[in-house]
């Protein structure tokens, strides 16, 4: 925790040494940066921005899931699934987030609905990565076990499949905000007329770099508190059976 | 009337690719027998546990349990308690957990499963460790813990697979014993693995060698229990074991090699 401060100090007094060797339009500093964000705040028009970020990440992340983690796990569990289907993942992958955005927008119109499925669908082939590589590690023994003892088939992939999986779903759900926080603003950028990176490219326009910064402060903010805040404590609470890893 | 649980195995063939595991096996354990399985690594062994308890179904021939066929594919017609070679506990859940994630999907009432796990906890000496996650265990006590699962759920038929080939000496001493008393107790028809020519000897009443996908040899242990580590007799018995066991190996290692020349 304090390493995490320490290093975090470190980058501000980076940031605030080159501020002072480059032109304010060009590098501002923190604490002018910090004066923009908080004019903005104050405006009382930032919440909305971010409201609409967050409620496209959110959407995006929950479609990617949806569609991602069962076909993971699929593939991790089932040669065939994963002869089928491996091209495809990686075809998916492969295709540039801008693609799916503009298909989606064309396709879709120029609607939130359109937002979400370009979001989601980027990001899916990550997750399903993730979790396909996670479940290829799963102790099948354990089924073999459960099926002596006479469990339903219900019963395995509840208790004895789901907790195993469970790790891997968490660890993808953290990957997975990742990605799809960048992609929402990119996406927001093309097709939205609001949120965090329809703000950005209004101020990129203007050219006003205390604006820009600002707005990428805020978003990186909150975006490490649902990730240290939220998720690491969610996730605590789900593994406290695990052995301790210490360093 | 107590159902009759023994096993009769007809004509057992089970091919992996490339090799045949085990080549017209034909096994009879009696209703309450104890028999001991001895043979080389690699011989089949834990395959035929496999097949025997329904989770391998990919084989030929025929196993009946008590006069009941099994069905490939289907639930065996009688109730399994298997030990593993490896503990195979859930890590999520803790000791006591581990067994009543068994105890859950049997047809033993909730009624008596405080009594259950009181008396083969206390049994192997896990009391104090019913909180425990399994990696809080030693690999002894672990296996300890897959015995009481494998007992709680009060078994027709007990399978084996070298359950005490990982503790200490005096442990798996104690537990023999312990074992012994337990099927003195419920009858059980137990099929028990092991690389121990010794314990099988003191355990079982016949010895049965395997080698080469067939019964090498059997042995019956005429000796009177209870049995006493020490006793001359059983020792004699022990000594014949052994010297059957390593010639069913040097056959195994031959029958190898000649296999090995001419498919060159
Ligand atoms: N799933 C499998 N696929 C292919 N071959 C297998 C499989 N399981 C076992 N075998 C092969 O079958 C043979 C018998 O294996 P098995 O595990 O039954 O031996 P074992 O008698 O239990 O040996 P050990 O005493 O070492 O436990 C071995 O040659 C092994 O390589
Ligand atoms: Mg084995």
């Amino acid at each position: 925790m304090l390493l995490k401060l320490g290093s975090m100090l470190a980058v501000v007094a980076a940031w605030f040494g080159l501020s002072l060797l480059l032109p304010a339009t060009v590098l501002p500093g923190p604490w002018q940066t910090l004066n923009v964000l908080l004019e903005n705040i104050a405006d009382g028009q930032v919440h909305q921005h971010l409201l609409a970020t967050l409620g496209r990440v959110l959407g995006g992340l929950a479609l990617a899931m949806a569609v991602g983690v069962p076909v993971g796990i699929i593939m991790g569990l089932n040669r065939f699934a994963e002869k089928t289907l491996d091209v495809w993942v990686m075809v998916a992958l492969t295709v540039p987030s801008l693609c799916y955005a503009i298909l989606a927008f064309i396709w879709i119109g120029l609607n939130e609905t359109a937002a979400i499925v370009a979001i989601g669908l980027t990001s899916a082939p990550s997750i399903t990565i993730n979790l396909w590589e996670g479940v290829k590690n799963i102790d099948t023994r354990l089924f073999k076990m459960a099926r002596v003892f006479n469990a339903s088939r219900w019963v395995i992939v509840r208790r004895v499949l789901f907790p195993q999986v469970l790790p891997y779903i968490m660890a993808s759900l953290r990957f997975g905000l990742g990605i799809v926080w960048k992609i929402t603003v990119l996406v927001e950028l093309l097709g939205r007329p609001d949120g965090v990176g329809f703000q950005l490219f209004y101020w990129y326009q203007l050219a006003d770099m205390a604006q820009v910064l600002a707005w990428t402060l805020l978003f990186t903010l909150v975006m490490l508190f649902i990730e240290l805040v939220i998720l690491q404590r969610l996730e605590r609470r789900l593994f406290a059976w695990r052995p301790e890893v210490r360093l | 009337m107590e159902a009759d649980n023994g096993i009769r195995v007809e004509g057992l063939i089970k091919e992996f690719p490339g090799q045949r595991v085990l080549d017209g096996l034909n096994l009879t354990v009696g209703n309450g027998e104890f028999v001991c399985l001895l043979g080389p690594s690699g011989c089949g062994k834990s395959t035929l546990l496999n097949i025997l308890s329904g989770l391998d179904s990919d084989y030929r021939g025929s196993v009946h349990f008590g006069g009941r066929p099994m069905v490939p594919g289907g639930k065996p017609p009688a109730t399994i308690g298997y030990l593993f070679q490896e503990p195979r506990l859930l890590p999520w859940l803790s000791a006591e957990r581990n067994v009543d994630f068994a105890l859950e999907n049997s047809r033993v009432p909730r009624s008596r499963w405080g009594d259950i796990k009181d008396r083969y906890f206390a049994l192997t000496g896990l009391q104090p460790f019913r909180d425990y996650y399994p990696h809080e265990l030693s690999g002894g006590m672990a296996q300890r813990l897959s015995l009481v699962r494998a007992l709680a759920i009060e078994p027709d038929v007990l399978f084996m697979d070298e359950p005490f080939s990982g503790l200490d000496e005096l442990t798996a001493r104690r537990l023999r014993v312990d074992l012994l008393d337990i099927w003195r107790e419920t009858g059980k028809t137990i099929l028990f693995i092991t690389h121990n020519s010794y314990e099988a000897t003191f355990l079982g009443d016949r010895v049965v060698v395997l080698s080469q996908g067939g019964i090498h040899n059997q042995i019956s242990v005429d000796v009177p229990r209870p049995r006493d580590y020490d006793d001359a007799a059983l020792f004699q018995v022990g000594k014949t074991v052994s010297a059957t066991f390593i010639e069913a190996a040097e056959a195994a290692e031959r029958a190898r090699a000649r296999g090995t020349r001419s498919s060159h």
